[in-house]
């Protein structure tokens, strides 16, 4: 029983008004606790590592290795992270890097060297990002749909393209820029284009108009439109945006993996948006960083090196993926109820 | 492309055979054996190349979205145009089940006069199985086993088990004078039941030699990509062994890469299925890959002959039998350096 | 002797968000029976005090007592097995739900425990649809096909299918029409006459006059006065305890030249209509001038601003400024065009709620702030802060999110995004739609004096006073069409209130 305590009515001097936070505390919150949150995570994996394979993990290859894993899936995400923040999806990203990825090697490919490949993703990835972006902004599909319907039908032309057999890249200097002899100061150039790519995500977001229409388009659709912000413009945009992500990944992919096949690319959908969500962006969109993605692929890709190193099967690394995805959700819903 | 030529392991089955039947029916200008005086168990009609009764075979498969699954239609095409008796009536593969399970149906009601059928997931097309066999239209299984015996004839396919061992034995030879040697797996789709027991195999076969340590393990999915990725992860975490097996050639294809991209070589690769790149690196023995052990492809071209020979209602020469076998196990061979000249034609990609 | 212990006794209430303390110590008691006003600005307290009595907030201090007993809300369950039902302003319906189904969301009646009986479910939501005079909503219709008024009938009848003793409502006459007001008002008395307790939220002080009991009026987070007889309290008296002024509303004068008649118009909409909303329309806007429509809800208000902006695409007619012709139905044509609306449904339609309001002023100019897409924050900032200090935002710190901003200062954010733009035409949709007594005056000012500044200013207000005091000339609507044309000053309340109300079938 809760016998009339009456409360201390001189209890308000004690909490101070909005607006006069120490500085710093309102630095730490500018710094966004979900990003603070994914370094900690990362830094207790990072431990884990450390501390379980202490010669194999805390090793400069080992670092180039994760880099270079999370770099593909890695693009991809950059990509996928525009989307949902416009409060859209893209399921169809992992069957585009299919798609691309043969497309730019097949033989009559293969002719035109290592410019014929880079261009044939990246064009590849553009084309599908425009169907897809036509058929949501312009044509009135749910993006959901679409990307489903995109999804089963690059698949369908990967295979058709490959008849579902390898095909092994020839092109010497695409396989060169591999292997270790091509890094630049240790630095392999898969990740040099992972690193690029995060960077200019991050300035296009934050930094342009194109960014914040994204933001604008996500957050309040309807807004934005009496704004007048042509919203189907933009959303063609992103998707094309998405697609372009996806070419540059095959291309990575290529270089990593020396060959094209139609099974690249397997659930890269949901890798991408597990991590962009871990990240912290809003499923329902308006909210999302870049970094926050990065994170995010960077903690998948290092629970998978630890796993990996330390000798953990298959089921085990499910299992644990899972829960990880559970995790983050349920903290990353704490932090935004709490802000 | 593999040529359906008989210079495989299938040739045991069916190149005797073909000699041996090929001189019965000299003279004779019916499908019918002409019987004689000769013992019976020499006698019975047995398929060969010459043309016989008209059989229109129907095949199922799933859809080939891998170099093997692709291979297995070519082989079954391929042997089917080399029989001017054979009809064949392939389906769109599909890894639906119930995609597939309608094309059977409507197979069936084509009323064709064998059926061969990949299933997708073999457990979940028993019934299709059964009710062709209701229907009087006797199927060949290949590979994926349906559930009952009774959902089919004859069930040809290849040795999961057989291949892990026959790794196993491999490596474990090559490595049995060296104290203390250790051996890593790169493992197919851990979901398959086929993973298992290619794993359980190798591990079986390990199990002779006391000197040799399995010391890592890691599941790949079957595709290039995925085994660039784990085996640039296997090869991070173990900075020094002697073997290596890796279930599958084609996502041999990408641990070969991350084996380049690391730079290593101071060990042995085996692989498994025999992919046409394999045999090539094999041939060229210039890397790691040393050998690689079979899951024959040419177990469909098989399979088209023993459907063939079922709708012709004979036998197969060079065995005593009036009827095809109920089961045909695939042996899983090992390709090498030695050897691999003879299965070349038999390498898919 | 002990009087019978108040139904609802809250005491010491506190509650507090980060950073801002919304309720601090308030005390509440409402008797059995009574209609127990709540006034206070935006802001004050209503919101979170109602939540807090709801179950849906939890006090961080201060006692609750029940019929004298001390009891803790949980849940809303919790509160609505005390017999406490809420009515939002902002209805919580499933749309896809049929009316009969939102009445017994969550305590169907079921056979065997889990078969709900849908016929016993519709039945007994005629009846209660019979008890609040609206027997014609069928309950087997969809809510989300359903008016704004009778959605807010079926959250009262899905109030008063719990056996409920306290009804709070907030703000339930904002959507509805006189007549569904008065249609409210009778359902309130039976409410009060069967013993049960209203605690009724308006902004309206007429209305408090004509149906309350006593008033509690709350201010920044305290109760400032307790248990005033609604009916002889001096609306001076509550207004001041309210705002500290004196006066209810007060429109800025017009200018006394009104503008000159041969100023070549700004807006001119010719012969503009949409099928089943309004009927061909006509009217010029010059620049410093502000033109108001006035009529009820669903007179076709809304829907002539959202086609002039070019939301809708009209069926007929044309939007013309400068006398240049617009391409129909593009909203993007009519902003480059000078256009601007300041929408109804300020959060669903105007505002980014979880971005800056310095995101929200400039979202309709980046492309003024950024070279090749490249946006110069220090200039966006700076721009966005003077628009933001003209209009007297507060707080005038940019940055904050918008959703912390009370209405009027959401609505001032609005503003400031066309005044960047550089817009030379406002449409104002219901511009202080939850806006407190104090800011409306604000608010009034702003517009005025961007009228005299040049803006052509088109207004749509459901409160007849608010179109009568601030703009120049009114257009009178009744079912889509003008029935009317006359400077404001020409025209009063229950002339223009005859004239909508005129021929209208009684519903």
């Amino acid at each position: 029983m809760t016998q009339n305590v009456s409360p201390p009515r001189d209890s308000t001097s004690k909490v101070p008004p909005a607006g006069e936070q120490p500085a710093w505390r309102a630095v730490l919150f500018r710094a966004d606790v979900r990003t603070l949150s994914l370094l900690g995570v990362l830094a207790v994996l990072i431990l884990i590592g450390g501390l379980t394979k202490p010669d194999q993990f805390l090793d400069t290859r080992n670092l180039q290795l994760v880099l270079t894993q999370a770099s593909v899936i890695g693009v991809v995400t950059v990509g996928m992270t525009f989307v949902i923040i416009s409060g859209g999806i893209d399921l169809s990203v992992g069957a585009i890097v299919a798609l691309a990825s043969v497309w730019a090697t097949t033989v009559a490919t293969q002719e035109y060297g290592f410019a014929g490949i880079l261009f044939t993703a990246v064009l590849v990835g553009l084309g599908c990002g425009l169907v897809n972006g036509v058929l949501i902004a312009y044509g009135g599909m749910v993006p959901f749909i679409a990307t489903l319907a995109m999804l089963a039908s690059a698949r369908g032309l990967a295979l058709q393209i490959t008849d579902g057999r390898t095909q092994i890249v020839t092109v010497d200097s695409v396989l060169d820029l591999g292997e270790r002899d091509a890094y630049v100061l240790g630095v392999p150039p898969l990740v040099l284009v992972f690193a690029a790519v995060t960077v200019v995500g991050w300035l296009v977001l934050n930094r342009t108009t194109f960014g914040r229409r994204s933001v604008a388009v996500g957050g309040n659709a309807e807004a934005a439109r009496l704004a007048g912000i042509d919203v189907r413009r933009q959303r063609l945009y992103l998707y094309l945006l998405s697609g372009l992500c996806c070419g540059i990944a095959a291309f990575l992919l290529i270089v990593l993996s020396g060959s094209g096949q139609n099974t690249n690319g397997n659930l890269y959908e949901l890798d991408a948006i597990a991590a962009a969500i871990i990240g912290g962006t809003l499923l329902t969109g308006g909210r999302g960083t870049i970094v926050g993605s990065v994170l995010g692929v960077l903690i998948f890709t290092t629970i998978t090196n630890i796993f990996a190193l330390n000798n953990l099967q298959t089921d085990v690394q499910q299992i644990a993926k899972g829960a990880i995805i559970v995790a983050a959700v349920l903290v990353q819903r704490r932090t935004a109820s709490t802000t | 492309m593999p040529e359906p030529t008989f210079t495989s392991r299938r040739g045991l089955l069916f190149g005797a055979a073909a000699v041996s039947a090929g001189a019965l029916v000299t003279g004779c200008t019916s499908n019918e054996p002409s019987g004689g005086d000769e013992p019976a168990a020499n006698n019975q009609p047995a398929a060969d190349d010459k043309p016989g009764k008209q059989v229109t075979i129907g095949f199922a498969g799933p859809q080939a979205d891998h170099g093997w699954l692709n291979a297995i239609n070519d082989n079954a095409k391929k042997r089917a145009e080399k029989y001017s008796d054979v009809t064949l009536e392939i389906t769109e593969g599909s890894n639906d089940t119930a995609q597939q399970i309608g094309q059977i149906e409507t197979l069936i009601n084509k009323k064709v006069d064998v059926l061969v059928i990949l299933p997708a997931d073999g457990k979940a097309l028993t019934q299709v199985g059964l009710k062709a066999m209701r229907a009087g239209i006797p199927v060949v299984n290949l590979d994926r086993v349906f559930n009952t015996p009774q959902a089919y004839r004859c069930w040809v396919g290849g040795d999961n088990y057989g291949m892990g061992l026959n790794a196993g034995h491999y490596i474990g030879e090559k490595l049995k004078d060296k104290p203390d040697a250790k051996v890593i797996e790169l493992a197919g789709l851990d979901n398959l039941e086929l993973t298992k027991q290619r794993t359980q195999g190798f591990d079986d076969a390990l199990k002779n030699y006391p000197n040799i340590r399995k010391v890592a393990r890691q599941a790949a999915e079957f595709t290039v990509e995925s085994g660039q990725a784990k085996m640039a992860q296997l090869l991070q975490a173990q900075s020094q062994f002697d073997a290596l097996w890796n279930h599958d050639d084609d996502q041999g294809v990408g641990a070969l890469r991350a084996i380049e991209q690391a730079g290593r070589d101071d060990f042995l690769m085996v692989g498994g299925a025999g992919a046409l790149s394999a045999f090539e690196a094999i041939k060229a023995d210039n890397g790691v890959l040393k050998a690689t052990v079979l899951y024959p492809p040419t177990m469909a071209a098989s399979a088209i002959d023993l459907a063939r020979a079922l709708g012709q209602g004979k036998g197969i020469g060079g065995l005593a039998e009036f009827e095809i076998p109920s089961s045909v196990t695939c042996y899983s061979a090992v390709v090498d350096k030695d050897n691999v000249d003879q299965y070349m034609p038999t390498g898919f990609r | 002797m002990a009087p019978e212990p108040p139904l609802l006794s809250m005491s010491g209430i506190t509650k507090s968000f980060p950073g801002v303390r919304a309720l601090d110590g308030v005390d509440l008691d409402v008797q059995a029976g009574e209609v127990h006003c709540l006034l206070g600005q935006n802001g004050a307290g209503k919101s979170t005090l109602i939540k807090v009595l709801a179950g849906a907030h939890q006090p961080d201090t201060g006692t609750i007592r029940w019929r004298g007993d001390d009891v803790t809300l949980r849940s809303p369950i919790a509160a609505m097995r005390l017999g406490i039902a809420t009515i939002y302003q902002e209805l919580d319906l499933v749309e896809h739900l049929s009316v009969a189904e939102n009445v017994h969301l969550g305590h169907e009646p079921t056979a065997a425990g889990f078969v709900v009986r849908g016929r016993a479910a519709r039945a007994s939501t005629a009846d209660l649809l019979k008890r609040l005079g609206h027997p014609e909503i069928d309950p087997g219709r969809l809510v989300g096909d359903l008016s704004a008024a009778h959605q807010q009938i079926v959250s009262m009848a899905r109030a008063l299918s719990h056996d409920v003793r306290l009804i709070v409502m907030d703000e339930p006459s904002a959507a509805l029409d006189p007549d569904e007001v008065d249609n409210l008002f009778r359902i309130v008395g039976d409410l009060t006459a069967a013993g049960v307790a209203v605690v009724y939220i308006s902004h309206r002080l007429e209305e408090i006059r004509r149906i309350g009991d006593r008033v509690t009026v709350l201010k920044d987070g305290r109760a400032v006065a307790r248990g005033l007889p609604a009916k002889s309290t001096p609306t001076s008296e509550v207004v001041s305890l309210m705002t500290g002024r004196n006066v209810e509303y007060v429109f800025p004068p017009r200018p006394d030249t009104s503008p000159a008649k041969d100023a070549a118009p700004v807006l001119t909409v010719e012969n503009l209509s949409r099928r089943g909303e309004f009927a061909p329309l006509d009217l010029q806007v010059r620049p410093g001038e502000i033109v108001g429509l006035a009529g009820l809800v669903g007179s076709g208000r809304s829907e002539i601003l959202e086609t002039v902006y070019g939301a809708r695409k009209p069926d007929t007619g044309r939007v013309l400024v400068d006398g240049k012709p617009l391409r129909p139905g593009s909203v993007r044509a009519a902003v480059r065009a000078g256009l601007g609306l300041a929408p109804e449904e300020r959060k669903a339609q105007a505002l980014l709620m979880l971005e800056s309001v310095t995101r929200n002023v400039s979202v309709s100019s980046m492309s003024r702030f950024a070279r090749a897409g490249w946006i110069d924050r220090g200039a966006e900032l700076g721009a966005a802060r003077a628009a933001v200090r003209e209009l007297s935002l507060r707080p005038d710190n940019p940055d904050v999110p918008v959703r912390t901003l009370s209405g009027g200062n959401q609505q001032k954010a609005v503003l400031a995004r066309w005044l960047l733009r550089g817009c030379r035409v406002l449409l104002l949709d219901e511009p202080t739609r939850g806006v407190d007594v104090g800011a409306r005056a604000e608010l009034y000012a702003v517009v005025r004096r961007l009228a005299d500044e040049g803006l052509a200013v088109l207004l749509v207000s459901s409160e007849v006073p608010e179109v009568l005091g601030l703009a120049d000339r009114v257009l009178v609507l009744r079912e889509g069409s003008v029935v009317h044309t006359a400077p404001a000053r020409e025209l009063d309340e229950h002339r223009v209130l005859d004239l909508v109300m005129e021929g209208s079938p009684a519903s």
